[in-house]
């Protein structure tokens, strides 16, 4: 009885084939950090898949190794900020807008102020930050937007912003422009909405 | 250039292709390749083997091209090619699997210290498909890996709607009985 | 202690449910087939529909699945890249393993517009092109994927799910 629970133990500790493309102390190392993170609880796919785009492009042991462990402390955040509630696809991207500058408390406000999948949210504004927008701009470009703005609007908002800093504006006053311009239609809400655009003059 | 949300859809190929636009159906080869191809690895047990089935099924879906009533529908169409191609693929690749899973259960009974840190459980996932009668095996694969609906199997295997609920029942039972086998090595 | 029945044959769907890497030679082994088919009325070079459809600003027809189940709210999307000099491009990224055989992308001839096409489950993805088997590319359409740890460029897809 006591041995087949063993057996069941170890079964969890099994190794995923993709891992074969790295090396063997390699392929322990990851190995070791999947195992972590499944026992954590955490999704392990965008662990392997990070050992793999390592393996692939060729990177050094110690990279591959450093790159998924990062990776497995930055989900661990990421599900600290999101709640245990939260899907994959949202926690890969909250890592992306951790990474990108947005704060475990911007990323809890973004929970609390917009309905689930978060996926695209998160996204968006990561991306603004890789386009050049400062961090805390594009936090509160996304915050404002998330209780009301659908995914596909967000997308947008991101798109008109890039195009503007592709004609020279500059990347934060690209953000507050097309914010206050009330570019996206968003449908006035009941009440107290933070997320309508307001109209201000500007110099 | 980037990325364009764009999908010709089936039936526009097949029309582009009866029209006489070859290279149509290459994209239409594209599309299914990866996900039947799943359908005849599992299924048939053997990576090369599956791969002929598929390509086997893709030429004659092609030939048949004309008898494709509903081309809206020309995945269903294609895929009740394919699984009947598998069928007589698999009596080939029973007789290969059958040697497979006797050294399989050679191993078994042989005293490995180290086998609970070895246990493989992809490969016992493997083997115990493999162990599966093929009418249970077909039928839980389409169900539950392709996620076809009972009617649509119905269709594409000839069988009756009870007889697959049964079999499914019968596949997943078995299935966790070969597992629980292996773990108690 | 024991799993549950469901759960050991959950885990079996959800293993076997898995892409499986298909030899990407199969399609052209395919059309090299078709192409000695006789059929009537079939006119001499073949077209490239997808390329043709990249030309088209507007988007098309919304993909849908044909086995009608739930399962797939899955976007099929068209990746393309112009690279003219290139003798092989491969689209690379967390949706198939970081494989370059998994998604070899295809060009007219002469062109230089490579694209391929595959289905993305909702989820935010890196990926990249490979040109040539060695040389890393970004999508210059793309927002970048900031976090290059490995010294090559890479670009980002998020594909939404419900809302968007």
């Amino acid at each position: 009885m006591i041995l087949a629970a063993l057996l069941l133990v170890t079964q969890v500790a099994v190794q995923d084939p993709r891992l074969d493309r790295l090396d063997p102390d390699t392929r322990s190392a990851v190995a070791a950090v999947v195992d972590s993170a499944r026992v954590a609880r955490l999704p392990i796919e965008p662990i392997i898949q990070r050992a793999l785009e390592g393996a692939t492009k060729g990177a050094p042991s110690t990279r591959i190794v450093a790159a998924v462990r990062k990776l497995a402390v930055d989900l661990g955040t990421a599900r600290t900020a999101l709640g245990t509630s939260a899907a994959e696809a949202e926690l890969e991207a909250a890592v992306a807008a951790l990474r990108a500058g947005a704060t475990p408390e911007v990323i809890a406000h973004l929970r609390d102020t917009r309905r689930p999948p978060l996926t695209m949210a998160l996204s968006v504004l990561a991306d603004l930050v890789a386009s050049g927008v400062p961090a805390d701009s594009a936090a509160a470009a996304v915050l404002a937007l998330a209780p009301k703005a659908r995914d596909a609007d967000l997308v947008e908002f991101r798109r008109a912003v890039e195009r503007d800093i592709a004609l020279g504006a500059p990347p934060g006053a690209a953000t507050s422009v097309r914010l206050n311009a009330g570019a996206l239609d968003i449908p006035p809400g009941p009440s107290s909405n933070p997320g309508t655009p307001t109209r201000r003059s500007r110099p | 250039m980037g990325i364009h949300k764009v999908e010709p859809s089936d039936a526009e190929l097949v029309r582009r292709v009866r029209a006489g636009d070859t290279g149509a159906y290459g994209a239409l080869v594209s599309r299914y390749r990866n996900r039947l191809g799943r359908y005849a690895v599992h299924m048939i047990g053997d990576r090369e083997d599956a791969e002929e089935a598929l390509q086997d099924s893709f030429v004659r879906a092609y030939r048949s091209l004309a008898r494709c009533d509903d081309p809206s529908r020309f995945g269903a169409w294609l895929y009740g090619i394919l699984v009947n191609r598998c069928r007589t693929t698999g009596a080939r690749a029973a007789r290969r699997r059958r040697m497979f899973v006797r050294d399989a259960q050679a191993l078994d009974g042989a005293a490995h210290a180290d086998r609970a840190d070895r246990l493989d459980w992809t490969d016992a996932v493997d083997r115990a498909l493999a162990r599966l009668a093929p009418d249970y095996r077909e039928a839980f694969l389409l169900k539950h890996v392709e996620d076809l609906e009972y009617e649509e199997i119905a269709e594409l295997t000839g069988a009756g709607v009870s007889a697959l609920k049964m079999r499914v029942k019968r596949a997943r039972e078995q299935l966790q009985k070969y597992l629980r086998e292996a773990e108690h090595v | 202690m024991f799993e549950r029945e469901d759960e050991t044959v959950e885990r079996v769907i959800q293993h076997l449910r898995r892409p499986v890497a298909i030899d990407p030679g199969l399609d052209a082994r395919v059309m090299r087939e078709v192409a000695q088919v006789p059929r009537e009325g079939r006119r001499g070079r073949p077209l490239w529909p997808l390329l043709a459809a990249a030309a088209v600003v507007a988007t098309v027809l919304v993909a849908r699945p044909w086995n009608r189940t739930a399962a797939s709210n899955a976007d099929t999307l068209q990746f393309v890249l112009v690279a003219p000099q290139a003798a092989s491009v491969a689209l690379v990224g967390d949706f198939n393993d970081w494989d370059p055989a998994r998604s070899p992308m295809q060009t007219a001839h002469g062109a230089g517009i490579w694209a391929t096409v595959i289905r993305l489950a909702p989820g935010r993805y890196r990926y990249a092109f490979l040109v040539n088997g060695v040389e890393w590319r970004a999508d210059p359409n793309a927002p970048a994927a900031r976090d290059d740890e490995f010294g090559t460029p890479s670009s980002v897809i998020t594909v939404g799910g419900r809302g968007s």
